[in-house]
């Protein structure tokens, strides 16, 4: 890795202006290190933002819960509350990678963490998401890739709690120039969805302070599918979120992960879940809705059939 | 003739590694733990290009960055470069260079100082099939990529398939396997005024004294290599390598020990793997069940070669076709090797079995289910060795084959169980005749033994210990055993399941004579057990060694076995679920029974992943290995680990024959059947992942051409 700086920030300006246009921000270093390693980044400074105040707490109210960004993924998958209030968001968050991962990976660093296409992560090929002029990707080894993209490149967002935040419609916080920007996922990822070298809709500086997600929807799930039963990254993942009264759907959100550069919502497919009863056929309907016109290349059609019944297992999964 | 004793206390027992306390409580040191004073890091430079030629390379840069010490090229570099040759590259990550320094950091800093003009060759080929075609590029100038494949023909199969009551044809593949042992490849290497000292992880202390001696043109005398403790081989650490040689010449340019350990990264690349395999299969059987004709063509890549890279036994392509546990008498048989520019293959665990099996096996499979008989009934019938009709028998029973057993694709549900099994035959396994050791008994009673084996983690200090114990009347804790040093008397290398048919013989000649020598000497009639102490004290002043050496008569060959599974195949998302392996093994006399059933258990699960995870994929553009770390290079971890189940058949009459080979022939093949026999479609190829079940019950939509 190429030299950097090192700091550790105490408040949100400091920590803002330590990082200034090449920085980074270090959370748990799951990623960071990894990219630093193979010089896939190289910032001037880290700045640590574990010592900023206030970012390691969940904050349980009646109309939303506020998840800190410093908060692990460990924390979440034992949370008893979390199991209860936000299954969905436990069941996502215990797949995450592996134990030692969950230990130190935070949330903020979870939605924010860097493609894993492994053209992308491969330190001898400059793929168009490192500025080069080509998605390998899309002539080559594509079976973790996307069925939908706005651009040419055609890595997935792979982030467990962003597809489980996306169904609970839960927003990021994001601290820009000085202002609190609620982000929904959909616009947390937008950023990758138009233009090939983005992770995200991050500018430089943005630091996400917390999620907080509404507690208007009392059930969900979460289901991914993997090659090996633990630590694997999902192939496809999907989260549902809801409520349910008299066997009917109110509210519905369904987001399917690892497909596209964003969490994959369908509106229409949400709408026409609305104050339905949840049966095999409205759940397979639904499945038909959210991937429809999806684009398969030559080693990732299987995501489709997968993806289509995650989707019909996720919402069955409502009902309980 | 020497026999082994009847009466036991230790052998075909449960003995729990001797040295266990050591590796449990950290304080074994491994190849990779030494640190010998004043030592320094070494790092390798690897070829970033699939294919190129070195114009121009200067270390000097390198030398002078801060906190390195010294700068070698590659043997392979060095030698071309005084021979005046091209200094072609023909892989990515072949190796170029290597530096030593005070800290990883130097060292990687320096790496990237190294001043390397190439010219890049586009005209690379990663795929074998792309390699086969005949206006491929070459990867060898001066010979096709598509090495002689003359077929080998018995009787008559053109008419024999006339015969047949029915026939199937398949076309099944399986993947290049990365080697990867928990303890990557390396060394500590010291080369001073008195010659060389290697630490080195290997399995074969002798084969990479020679090999050192030989590349730094040394006498033999003057190079020793000492493994005390070492993280698995799997047939990969036979040789020094490039990688060892470059820390001896780092050593010798900086005056200081070299530590040189690969990274994972390194250990996808250049170390040798086990050869892909694409074999089609034509087969068929007569009305009365009996194999009848057997057509096979098969090709495959040994990357850049197997060539000198190769130790321990066959690194090629070529399979056992037929797969020796069964007989046909009418077969031809056709196999290639394709070059392609991607690392060398080398022995791995089985060489050329596991694929093999696996082809082989699915076609009986197949053709089974063709005929309309029972998968087990038919192998059986068909099994050339009364063994392994006993074991499949065996097996049967103990996994319930026949409540089991439905037809294929029956099962009901999103979720199918299917069943399956298949056979190993390890003809190696025999013993290494030239195996010597010593034992020095002193007067107190203590007794020592030293042979230039080496323990690779499968148990063998365990299996000495185990073995003069019962010989000599004493236990296992008061044998202390010393190996891996090439300044004991000469052991076997640990490959081809030999080791415990090699040393357990030469334990039994040293513990024959030294009866003997310590009777005569001491005058007392029998000196074991009790009696022990009391002889060795009449020793007097001078201990006692005694040299002994493999006799014949206690170990022999070959091994057999079978393994049945059980998955559960959700339909829906092509997720395959192992549930059970029941294996049924033989090696002769078991030595000791709670190691071996370890070597049946890493067998299996090291034959699962290669059934359903590990794979090397190459990037045809860029020429690249997307997959160098355990991320995307999927290994079994617990979470995927079923229940197994293994019986071993005990048979003291045949002697010792070694394990660790057949325990991972069987798996793969196995757990392919049992999941064609849950979805009742062939999933044709290894590793059989979510995507290929998918794609098998026919639920994958075609790729979108204006976007690929
Ligand atoms: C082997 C492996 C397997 C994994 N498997 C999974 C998996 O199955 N599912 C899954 O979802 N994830 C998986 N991960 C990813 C892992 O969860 C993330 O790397 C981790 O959550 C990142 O969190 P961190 O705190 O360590 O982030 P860091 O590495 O510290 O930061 C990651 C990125 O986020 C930025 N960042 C951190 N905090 C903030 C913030 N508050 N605001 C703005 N930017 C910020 C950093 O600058 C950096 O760019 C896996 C990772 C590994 C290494």
């Amino acid at each position: 890795m190429k030299a950097f700086q090192y700091a550790t920030a105490h408040s949100f300006d400091s920590a803002r202006e330590l990082v200034a246009d090449n920085g980074m921000y270090l959370a748990g270093g799951n990623d960071t290190l990894g990219l630093l390693k193979e010089y896939l980044v190289s910032p001037n400074i880290l700045v640590n933002i574990k010592s900023l105040p206030g970012l390691d707490k969940i904050e349980r109210g009646s109309d939303s819960w506020k998840i800190g960004a410093l908060v692990t993924v460990a924390q979440i998958e034992n949370d008893p509350q979390i199991a209860k209030t936000f299954p969905g968001l436990q069941q996502a968050a215990a797949e995450v990678g592996s134990q030692q991962i969950r230990n130190v990976a935070s949330v903020g660093g979870n939605l924010a963490q860097h493609s894993r296409c492994w053209y992308f992560r491969h330190r001898d090929t400059l793929c168009m998401k490192k500025g080069g002029d080509l998605c390998y990707a899309r002539h080559g080894e594509n079976r973790y890739h996307s069925l939908f993209t706005g651009n040419t490149c055609i890595s997935p967002v792979v982030s467990n709690l962003a597809t489980a935040f996306a169904a609970l419609d839960a927003k990021a916080i994001v601290l820009r120039d000085g202002k609190e920007t609620p982000m929904t996922m959909a616009k947390l990822y937008q950023g990758a969805w138009e233009n090939p070298q983005s992770h995200n809709s991050l500018k430089p500086g943005d630091l996400i302070v917390r999620v907080e997600i509404p507690t208007a929807r009392t059930s969900s799930a979460f289901i991914q599918m993997s090659d090996k039963q633990a630590f694997d990254w999902a192939l496809v993942s999907c989260a549902a979120a809801a409520n349910l009264s008299g066997g009917k759907l109110n509210s519905p959100r369904v987001a399917v992960g690892c497909i596209s550069p964003v969490p994959w919502q369908v509106e229409a497919a949400n709408q026409f879940l609305d104050g339905k009863e949840l049966t095999d056929d409205v759940a397979s309907q639904a499945a038909d809705m959210i991937l429809k016109g999806a684009e398969p290349h030559e080693h990732n059609g299987y995501k489709i059939p997968m993806a289509h019944a995650l989707i019909r297992r996720t919402l069955l999964k409502l009902k309980g | 003739m020497p026999s082994w004793p009847a009466e036991t206390k230790y052998i075909s027992k449960n003995t729990l590694r001797i040295d266990a306390p050591e590796k449990v409580t950290g304080r074994a040191r491994y190849s990779s733990d030494i640190q010998e004073k004043g030592w320094l890091y070494g790092m390798i430079l690897r070829s970033k290009w699939p294919a190129a030629k070195i114009k121009s390379i200067n270390l000097d840069k390198a030398r002078q960055m801060p906190g390195i010490k010294a700068a070698v090229l590659s043997p392979a570099i060095e030698e071309r470069q005084k021979n005046g040759a091209d200094l072609t590259l023909r892989f990515y990550g072949e190796e170029i260079a290597a530096v030593a320094g005070t800290s990883k950091s130097a060292c990687i800093d320096a790496l990237k100082a190294i001043e390397v003009d190439v010219e890049p060759n586009d005209n690379f080929v990663v795929l074998e099939d792309d390699a086969k075609a005949p206006d491929a590029p070459r990867v060898w100038a001066d010979a096709p990529n598509v090495g002689d494949s003359k077929p080998k023909e018995t009787g008559d199969v053109d008419s024999a398939f006339g015969e047949c009551a029915a026939v199937i044809e398949g076309f099944y593949t399986t993947p290049v396997q990365i080697h990867n042992p928990m303890e990557t490849h390396g060394s500590t290497t010291s080369w001073t005024d008195a010659g060389v000292t290697c630490w080195s992880s290997t399995q074969g202390i002798t084969s990479v004294k020679n090999g050192l001696a030989g590349a730094l043109n040394l006498d033999h005398d003057k190079v020793r290599v000492i493994t005390d403790f070492m993280g698995g081989g799997f047939g990969a650490k036979f040789n020094p390598g490039p990688h060892t040689v470059m820390a001896a010449k780092l050593s010798q340019a900086a005056k200081a020990p070299v530590r040189l350990m690969l990274t994972r990264f390194d250990q996808a690349l250049a170390v040798g793997n086990r050869p892909s395999s694409f074999q089609k299969i034509k087969m068929g059987a007569t009305a009365d069940g009996m194999l009848h004709a057997f057509e096979f063509d098969n090709y495959g890549t040994a990357g850049i070669g197997g060539g000198a890279a190769t130790g321990g036994g066959g690194s090629g392509v070529t399979l056992p076709a037929p797969y020796p546990t069964y007989k046909v008498p009418n077969t031809r048989v056709k196999q290639a090797s394709v070059a392609i520019n991607a690392g060398g293959a080398t022995a791995f665990r089985a060489p050329a079995h596991p694929p093999g099996c696996y082809g082989f096996e699915s076609a009986m499979d197949d053709l089974a289910v063709k005929l309309g008989v029972d998968p087990v009934e038919f192998r059986i019938k068909n099994a050339v060795t009364e063994i392994h009709k006993k074991e499949f028998k065996l097996g049967a029973e103990k996994f319930g084959w026949k409540d089991k057993y439905k037809k294929p694709g029956s099962s009901a549900g999103v979720v199918k169980t299917g069943v399956g099994c298949a056979s190993a035959a390890w003809p190696a396994g025999g013993p290494n005749n030239k195996t010597q050791g010593e034992a020095q008994i002193n007067p107190d009673g203590s007794i020592e033994f030293r042979l230039g084996v080496q323990d690779i983690g499968t148990g063998s200090k365990t299996v000495i210990a185990i073995i003069a114990a019962d010989l000599l009347g004493l236990t296992p804790e008061q044998i202390t055993v010393k190996v891996g040093d090439t300044n004991y008397p000469p052991g076997p290398g640990s490959g081809g399941s030999t080791t415990t048919a090699s040393i357990s013989p030469t334990i039994y000649d040293i513990c024959t004579k030294a009866l003997t020598q310590l009777q005569t000497q001491s005058g007392i009639a029998d000196a074991r057990g009790k009696n022990w102490k009391a002889a060795c004290k009449k020793l007097g002043v001078s201990p006692l060694v005694v040299h002994g050496n493999w006799i014949e008569g206690l170990s022999t060959k070959p091994a057999y076995g079978v393994q049945f599974a059980e998955v559960d195949v959700d339909t829906d998302t092509g997720l395959v679920t192992v549930k059970k392996i029941v294996a049924i093994h033989d090696c002769g006399l078991i030595v000791n029974q709670i190691t071996t059933e370890s070597q049946i258990n890493g067998g299996i699960i090291m034959g699962m992943g290669y059934a359903l995870f590990e794979e090397r994929v190459m990037d045809d553009l860029s020429g690249v290995v997307l997959n160098p770390n355990f991320e995307t290079y999927k290994l079994a971890t617990m979470g995927d680990i079923p229940e197994i189940e293994v019986t071993l058949l005990n048979m003291p009459e045949r002697g010792v024959i070694g394990i660790g080979e057949p325990a991972t022939v069987p798996t793969a093949a196995a757990i392919g059947n049992a999941v064609a026999n849950a979805i009742g479609v062939r999933v044709y190829s290894l590793p059989i992942t979510p995507a290929k079940v998918l794609a098998a019950l026919g639920k994958v939509p075609k790729a979108n051409s204006a976007t690929t």
